[in-house]
Formats: C-alpha cells, structure tokens, sequence
C-alpha cells in the first residue's frame, strides 16, 4: 500500500514533529508514503478561495494532479488541507465549467486534472483501510489507564457531501473514537465535542473571541471528563488547544493545563517511534502523559 | 450605513444597493434567493457563540437589503472557520458558507481586505505555502527532518509552475499582491 502525503503548511513549519509522527507510523504499519514533490498550501481558507472560485481550484488541481500523476490518494493531517483539497475537487468534479477552466489554466504548465486521487484524512484512512484490529496487533504500547477528551475538528465532518471518507452521523462523529479506544483509551464525552476551537480565520480576526471559544470547550472538558489527554484529529486544533493554555492560565480564565496531542503523534508513540522527535514541539508539556503511555 | 444608524439600529433602505445580489451570485453565491432565514445556520455557527455581529444568516439578510458598506464595514465575515457545519444543516441548499466566501469576493474587488490575507496570497505565491515561517529549518532538523519539506520551497521549477498558474488566475487581474521575480520572502502566519 503506498499513498501520496499532503503536508501542508502549519505541519511542515509549525509542527513538524506531527509531520514526523505521520513519517513514522504509515511505514510501521506497512504504508509506504511518498513525498508529493512539488506540491504546494492546499490553497487555504483566507487567501484564493476568498479570492476566485476557478483560481481556488487551479491551484488546488495542481496539488491533485501531482496524485494522480502517480496513481496515488493523497492523506493530510491538517483539517484545512483536507476541507479544500476535497472541496475543489468536489467543485471540479461536479461542475463541468469549472473543470473545463481548470484545465485551461494548467494546460500551460502542462497539467490536466482528471479527477481520480481521493483526498483523505489520516486516521481515517487507517481507519477504513486497515481497521482498528490490525492496527491494535502492531502496538507495542498502549493508552489503558488514560482518558481522553476527543477535538475531531470541523473540517474532518463538514461538508459532509465532499469527503471520501463519512461519518454515518457527522454531528455525533464515530472514527477518531474508536480509534483511540483501540489504543486503549478511555474516551469521555463531553458536551462541547463537536464545537469549533476557534483557531484559523476567527483566531486572524479577533483574537480574544477565538480564546473565549477554545476556553468554552477546556471547561466543559474538564468538568465533564478530566481527561488526562486531549487528542485532536486536525493540526490547526492541535496548535490552538496547544498554544492558547498558557495564555488562558495567565489571564486567569483557566486554572489548569491538559497535554494535547495529534491522533497521528499518540498513535507514533504507540507503535515505538521517538518521543522527541514526534511530540517534541508540544508547548504545553507532555512529559508526565508521554511517560506513562510509553509504560503502557 | 453610517455610525449613527448602525448606532439606533435603523436601517435606511433606500440607499440599499440592489446590484449586490446579482454580484454575489456571480462569485459563488448562485443558491442566495433560496434563503427562507429560517436560522438554522445560525444556530450551529461558531461565529455566533464567539459573539460577531455578522454571521450566515446576518450576512444574507444584510446581502439580500443590499447592506453592502456595512458588511464591507465589520471584520466579520473575515473571522468564518469556514466549517460548513451551515452548509451542512441549511433545509434549503443555500450553502450559506459559500456566500461568505462570495461576499469577501466581492470585498476584495473592492480592495477591502485584512492585511493578513494579502500576506497570504503574497507568501503564496512566494513560496507556495499561505503560512510559512522562515525560520522553520531549525525546528525541522530538530525533529529530525530535511530543513525544507518536499514542497515548492525544495523545488524551485514547481514553484515557477505555481507562480504560472496564479499569474492566470483573478488574482493576476486585480493586481493585490506584486507578481515580480524579485520578492524576498518573510515569515506569514495566516
Ligand atoms: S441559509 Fe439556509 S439555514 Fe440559513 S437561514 Fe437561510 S435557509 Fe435557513
Ligand atoms: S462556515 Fe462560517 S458561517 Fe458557516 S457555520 Fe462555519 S463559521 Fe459559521
């Protein structure tokens, strides 16, 4: 099995230990990665799609063409990536114009876009792919003993119609659950799972409003779950849950911290890669949880 | 609308301007007229618990009375996580999202845009990436990884082809970010 691995830019620049922890555990459980060469930011929300529907997809399609060129579905692990490359090509691939615009566009480099990579999301392409059994064979260690709180992330629900890989229920999300219940964690729930951290756009614009967001769902977490361990199943989610708690604590909207990390890192960790290198950036310290994962 | 009717609440329709919903249905928004503001979008919409004054459903109705200054006006739309969970719900098939993306269409026609997202586009075509931090090397090699990752920062002909690309594309056409050879690239967190 090999796939196409789309880094994007806040994996590559702000959090490449997440990157590593991807490099690590796809190849420990017998999928081969290639690198995409050449590819480019997916685009993001803030800059073409804001700007032009057919210049969105262009860029997009150049992305996807680099896939299909080597017959290969593109896996991400950052929800912005994963909510444009899949909404261009669902724009692509359902409207014949903007194809045909498209393909305009990239005849000058040489392109044509086809249509025929999938774009999916890490876990669950592990997930459909491989199934939670398989992967709890390969784990040399294991979650028991720790609960969780889950940060699914918007992107890898909504639009529902525009991803590969569905939720049966998207506002009551199943996937990154029961992955990290194959873990062996105890997954809480809480009554903010699926609202919105605020990181992105809304962080951009107004900082304080995305703070107040991301606070919202830190309480309900930890008066509904005390979780020892949030996992989010999207870099942007990770950075915000990452960052923003030390900021929160020192303006006295939280008196605690919770260690965060990416599915894809607690899933490295369990099938024996490094520690530093796949959790070494984490700013709200992760030490105390990666040890006992790592005794686990 | 002027400080003082946003001030009082009251809205003078008749310097509503009727051309803007032809505009946003020609920039994406085509279901705009299926919109039955029943509220639905709204009340699964981050924007509203965070406290912005306009959000999915606001943004229509402000579209619809043809409000174009005052959207223009708030930073609003610019703060959408656009996470289409209104897309999502909406009974109508209105796919409010796209409409805010089509309103800051037409915001950017009119050159009112955040500067973050000029640095955007302009790191985009830069360097291929809409976040990008220059000083990222060292946190890679850390981690153990080559300084630049197997993107058009590593790959000076799949940045040229990008570049060529975006030089066809609306944003070539309206001229907001310099398409020269000779950028120097910064840091730009989006
Ligand atoms: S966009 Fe859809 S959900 Fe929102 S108010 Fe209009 S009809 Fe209702
Ligand atoms: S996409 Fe934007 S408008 Fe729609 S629910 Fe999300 S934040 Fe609100």
């Amino acid at each position: 099995m090999k796939v196409g691995f789309f880094v994007g830019c806040n994996t590559s620049f702000n959090r490449p230990d997440l990157e590593q922890a991807v490099r690590y555990a796809f190849p420990a459980l017998g999928i081969e990665l290639d690198n995409l060469e050449g590819q480019s930011c997916c685009p993001s929300w803030g800059t073409m799609p804001s700007v032009d529907v057919v210049g969105w997809c262009a860029v997009g399609a150049r992305n996807h063409t680099i896939a299909e060129e080597k017959g290969l579905d593109i896996v991400t692990v950052c929800g912005s990536c994963y909510g444009s490359l899949a909404e261009s090509k669902y724009k692509m691939d359902t409207n014949s114009e903007i194809k045909a615009s498209v393909n305009e566009i990239l005849k000058e480099i040489g392109r044509e876009y086809k249509g025929t990579s999938k774009v999916r999301l890490a876990h669950y392409y592990l997930y459909h792919e491989l199934g939670p059994e398989r992967i709890k064979e390969a784990l040399k260690h294991r979650l028991d003993g720790l609960t969780v709180a889950l940060q699914p992330g918007c992107h890898t629900l909504w639009p529902s119609k525009v991803y590969y890989d569905k939720e049966e229920d998207p506002f009551h999300p199943k996937v990154l659950k029961e992955m990290c219940e194959a873990l062996g964690a105890t997954v809480g729930h809480y009554t903010r799972l699926i609202d919105c951290c605020g990181m992105g756009a809304m962080r951009s614009t107004d900082m304080e409003k995305s703070f107040n967001l991301v606070q919202k769902k830190l309480l309900s977490m930890k008066e509904e779950v005390n979780p020892d361990l949030i996992v989010t199943g999207c870099s942007s989610c990770l950075i915000q849950f990452d960052t923003a708690q030390e900021f929160l604590r020192n303006g006295k909207k939280i008196n605690f911290q919770i260690p965060v990390l990416h599915f894809m890192q607690v899933l490295a960790l369990c099938l024996g890669a490094d520690r530093e290198q796949v959790t070494g950036l984490a700013k709200t310290d992760v030490g105390p949880v990666v040890n006992r994962i790592l005794a686990g | 609308m002027s400080n003082v009717q946003v001030a009082t609440g009251v809205i003078n329709l008749s310097e509503g301007d009727p051309g803007l919903v032809d505009e946003i249905k020609e920039l994406g928004g085509e279901e705009l007229l299926e919109c039955i503001q029943c509220a639905k979008c709204a009340a699964a919409c981050p924007m509203v618990l965070a406290g912005f004054s306009f959000f999915n459903k606001r943004v229509i109705q402000a579209i619809l009375l043809g409000l174009r200054d005052a959207l223009l006006d708030d930073s609003s739309i610019w703060a959408c996580q656009s996470c289409n969970r209104c897309t999502e719900v909406c009974p109508r098939e209105v796919n409010p999202f796209e409409i805010i993306q089509a309103m800051r269409r037409v915001a950017i026609r009119e050159f009112a845009l955040p500067t973050l997202s000029i640095e955007g586009l302009k790191s985009l075509y830069d360097t291929g990436h809409a976040v990008y931090l220059a000083g990222a090397g060292s946190t890679r090699a850390k981690v153990g990884l080559p300084e630049k990752p197997y993107s058009t920062v590593a790959n000076p002909k799949a940045l040229k082809e990008l570049q060529a690309v975006i030089r066809q594309t609306a944003l070539a056409d309206l001229g907001i970010i310099p398409m020269d050879e000779s950028d120097v690239t910064e840091t730009c967190e989006v």
